[in-house]
């Protein structure tokens, strides 16, 4: 996984050999399509500063124009080096769009080009705080006293009181949630445009790689509760 | 993804589900999760003080069959180990009993992070009691 610092800049033109800048489609000397060897990120694909910010139909615009430059249909009758290239550019530029369009894709995204995605699922699992591990195994002890409650025939009224008491506090914990993600981005934006050193800029980035290690059991957390309501 | 009948067979009928009590300076806590599939695993062990043998280990998981089965057979080679044997529990050897596909090695991971850090609790009980004695020893 490459940092931003060690990004490369230039790539070469495998048609006429001249050289073109990273985020370039088509080689500027030959004005042939670039092989997708050495590129940049999405953003950069896509012509986009790394900001989590992002204008939906600007990004659709962007999308659509190169879609249609890379049509696979255009190089019809090209080489086969510049066939198998639209290709490539057209099925990066569709991951690079799926992507971005999603704003919690974005943002991890954003975390694995910056090195910050956990190499691997135990690294992971190490930097949950504990006090989140009791939160979040207390409130499943929780709903399955519920499901007992429930399966031992308890009136309709008693355990679905029970499940929204439950689920207040992990709700109240998702909108708290989803508005430190907004204000983290915005912060990590603004360090972007401020052009801020790299420990301000990582210290964003280890945030928000914080709050994404509780996503997942908010929404399971909820996800439960609601499969017991709608069965 | 289809699961191996030792899977389903503890996912079915998960041995040892339960508590010990937390306070019990004998009993070691570990409390892990994987934030990745949301799954969180409490795994305890109540040591024989005069033997230094796990006399009995209960779980808990919320999470996903394999994590579950994972937990489980866990707590079953525990009882009778020493804390020592206990340590030396690897996560490929959950993986090879329980076949479990690579996908699925990260629950083999937790439930030996799981039985690490239930050690580490009861361990670090046993220190801070011992310290506590020889506190409490006549000073005058």
């Amino acid at each position: 996984m490459s940092s931003s610092i060690s990004s490369p800049t230039l790539q070469v033109c495998r048609a006429c050999s001249g050289g073109a800048p990273v985020d370039a489609h088509f080689c500027p000397q030959c004005s042939k399509i670039l092989a997708l060897g050495r590129h940049g990120d999405y953003f950069t694909f896509l012509g986009l500063p790394r900001k989590l910010k992002l204008d939906a139909e600007d990004l659709e615009q962007r999308f659509r124009r190169l879609s249609r430059q890379f049509h696979p249909d255009y190089f019809y009758n090209a080489t086969p080096a510049e066939r198998r290239a639209s290709l490539e550019r057209s099925s990066y530029l569709n991951d690079a769009y799926r992507t971005l369009r999603q704003s919690i894709a974005r943002i991890e995204y954003l975390l694995q080009i910056e090195g910050l995605a956990p190499k691997n699922p135990q690294e992971a699992s190490r930097q949950v705080p504990p006090a989140l591990l009791e939160e979040v195994f207390a409130l499943n002890e929780e709903l399955d006293e519920i499901r007992d409650l429930r399966a031992s025939g308890a009136s309709a009224e008693v355990w679905k009181g029970r499940l929204e008491g439950a689920r207040q506090p992990i709700e109240a914990k998702r909108v708290e949630h989803e508005s430190q993600l907004q204000e983290l981005s915005a912060r990590w934006d603004a360090l972007v445009d401020a052009g801020a050193g790299e420990s301000d800029r990582r210290a964003a980035l280890e945030a928000l790689r914080d709050r994404f290690l509780e996503r997942n059991y908010i929404n399971n957390l909820l996800a439960g509760i609601e499969r017991e309501l709608n069965s | 993804m289809a699961y191996s009948n030792k899977v389903i067979d503890h996912y079915e009928n998960p041995r040892n589900v339960g508590s010990l009590p937390k306070d019990d300076v004998n009993v070691g806590t570990g409390l892990v999760g994987a934030p990745e599939c949301g799954d969180v695993m409490k795994l305890q062990v109540k040591v024989n003080p005069a033997t230094g043998v796990i006399d009995d280990a209960k779980f808990k998981t919320f999470g996903c069959g394999s994590a579950i089965a994972s937990s489980s057979l866990a707590t079953e080679w525990l009882k009778g180990k020493t804390v020592d044997e206990a340590m030396a529990i690897k996560n490929t050897d959950i993986v090879n009993e329980l076949s479990l596909p690579p996908v699925k090695i990260h629950c083999s991971v937790l439930a030996e992070d799981a039985i690490k850090a239930a050690i580490a609790d009861y361990k670090k009980k046993q220190g801070v009691e011992r310290s506590a004695e020889k506190a409490a020893q006549p000073t005058a």
